[in-house]
């Protein structure tokens, strides 16, 4: 063989290990943010069901309850994971919550209902959890649109039929009170 | 939940990392979880009961020092049926950029991974490439964790990302039931230094310079340095009756080490640089013992910018003289920082630490999807992988 086949032949290796290489890159990342998006939706449902709870506690005044039962139950009934739905009734709920706990004293009011005080402290847990988790899911996202939008990964079609992933926009506001 | 963690440094040589790493799994199991450590050990017999050992590390210079680390394909056999057996819900690796078994796990692992970065490293062609070499490992991290401020910086600006800061804990139980050695502090007050005596970023010198000063006005203080190293080239500055008034107790088993910091009126901490954290600041803060440290971003930090422990300008001996003094006539504020200090020390407890760390890998896990051996490294494994589909589920 001449000293330009092996050239050749080492080359061809070379891109069939490279592309091969990428491909293993995006599968893995495309799993990881499957990952990602059911351990937030998890939690989000959690959240669904810890105020759903709140709202169920004798003793809150009505009106927050009707406001926390009906909000909760548009989360409860979703069933998407992540889309725009989603986001929709899950902003609303996190709005709800900002303004109906956005007092330290109405906070303090609601914590002293026997049943509401260890469901308040669940509540501050799972904020926290949905924080981060949306943190890991938008990070994943990013790292994988870091690979597919370069030339050679769309030239020759690695990505597969995964469909493009897309952030989970929520917007991440969380009543600071909740977290004394 | 099942846990597993990866320690990449030798188990049998006391370090910061190991240290932390023990100190975690000893609170997760105390909140009830199921944990296993891997992490390389040359003595099998003398590893606790949750630590599986991947056998005699080699040593390896790395970021400025010796680490004994293990690797190679027998190492990563090993690694492979660990992940295999422990049918982990959160794989947790620490300092993943060293190249050692944590990348090494990160490799063989699929699923929810998490990652804690302990160095601040300002090395950037160094990091540079362990994050290109580490990148197939990185890209499979599903949450990250960095132990301080400087050590997320270092993250962000080498390897790209966020992280969410989580403090090393302490254990405050053991520090604040300590009683000083006998016979300190005393009649009279003393001072406590802790770290290498020989190495010139601990500081030790400029305490020294002050120490002078400081004898001048308090007469009878006595001063007492613990930790590796010999300071008696830095001494040797001290006139013959300054130095009869210091005690050098040389290296402390780690469980002297709440006595000896009880035994200080104060405690100082005159580093000038490199402290991603200041553990053993909030260590003296837990065992009773007002703390004055160097005015370092991370020790204002710890100290809660004044209200637990006093500042002092960094390398300025004759600043460090003038506060040393202040507080050892004011026994008053010495009362309230010991107060306000051990209510600062609480909040960095390992049970507090250990929760928050909980709370990231319940961000990333998902009831019934288990870490699992990642194929893709062996040629047929890639061809016979199918993908795991999670039933999505809420805990209601």
């Amino acid at each position: 063989m001449s000293s330009q086949n092996i050239f050749i032949l080492v080359f061809v290796a070379f891109c069939i290990w490279y592309l091969s290489n990428q491909a293993g890159r995006l599968d893995r990342l495309h799993h990881r943010i499957d990952v990602a998006e059911l351990a937030l939706h998890g939690q989000l449902l959690r959240r669904g069901g810890i105020v759903a709870e709140l709202a169920a506690v004798p003793g809150i005044d009505p009106a927050l309850s009707a406001l926390w039962g009906q909000a909760a139950h548009e989360v409860l009934i979703l069933s998407e994971v992540a889309s725009p739905a989603r986001t929709q009734v899950e902003d609303e709920l996190s709005e709800i919550l900002v303004m109906t706990l956005g007092d330290q004293d109405e906070v303090n009011e609601i914590r002293s209902i026997a049943l509401a005080a260890s469901l308040l402290d669940e509540l501050a847990q799972v904020s926290t959890r949905i924080q981060m988790s949306h943190q890991f899911h938008t990070d994943a996202v990013r790292d994988c649109l870091e690979i597919r939008e370069q030339f050679l990964v769309r030239f020759c079609h690695l990505a597969g039929f995964a469909k493009p992933p897309v952030r989970f926009a929520l917007a991440d506001e969380f009543p600071e009170f909740l977290f004394n | 939940m099942r846990i597993g963690i990866v320690c990449p440094y030798s188990w049998d040589i006391p370090g910061g990392v190991s240290a932390h790493v023990n100190d975690l799994a000893q609170a997760l199991i105390r909140m009830g979880h199921y944990v296993s450590v891997l992490a390389p050990a040359e003595f099998d017999e003398l590893l606790p009961d949750f630590v599986v050992s991947t056998g005699k590390p080699r040593a390896v210079k790395y970021n400025g020092s010796t680490a004994r680390l293990s690797f190679g394909p027998l190492v990563a056999r090993k690694v492979s049926k660990w992940i295999e057996e422990g049918e982990f819900d959160v794989l947790h690796v620490h300092e993943p950029l060293s190249p050692s078994l944590s990348v090494l796990a990160c490799w063989a692992a699929n699923g929810p991974i998490v990652a804690t970065w302990h160095s601040a490293m300002d090395r950037s062609r160094m990091m540079l490439t362990l994050s290109k070499l580490g990148q197939t490992a990185m890209e499979k991290v599903s949450a990250r964790i960095a132990v301080s401020e400087a050590a997320r910086a270092t993250l962000i600006k080498h390897v790209g990302g966020d992280a969410v800061v989580i403090p090393n804990g302490v254990d405050v139980s053991s520090f604040t039931k300590a009683t000083p050695m006998f016979g300190w502090p005393g009649q009279n007050m003393s001072i406590v230094f802790l770290g290498r005596g020989d190495e010139p970023r601990k500081g030790l010198e400029i305490l020294v310079d002050a120490y002078t000063q400081i004898r001048k006005i308090f007469p009878n203080v006595r001063l007492l340095i613990a930790g590796p190293g010999e300071p008696a080239d830095t001494l040797e500055k001290l006139s013959k009756v300054d130095r009869s008034s210091v005690t050098v107790l040389g290296m402390i088993a780690p469980q002297d080490k709440p006595s000896v910091l009880a035994s200080g009126t104060i405690y100082v901490a005159p580093n000038t640089g490199g402290e991603s954290f200041g553990i053993v600041l909030l260590e003296a803060m837990a065992s009773g013992t007002p703390v004055v440290a160097s005015d370092l971003e991370a020790f204002k930090r710890v100290l809660d910018f004044g209200r637990a422990g006093i500042t002092f300008e960094n390398e300025n001996s004759d600043d460090l003289a003038k506060v040393v003094c202040q507080l050892l006539g004011d026994e008053a504020k010495r009362t309230e920082l010991i107060v306000q200090a051990r209510l600062r020390a609480a909040e960095f407890d390992w049970n507090v630490v250990a929760n928050e760390i909980v709370n990231v890998y319940e961000s990333v896990r998902v009831p019934g999807v288990k870490v699992e051996p990642d194929l893709t490294g062996q040629f047929m494994g890639r061809l016979a992988r199918g993908r795991i589909t999670p039933e999505p589920r809420g805990e209601l």
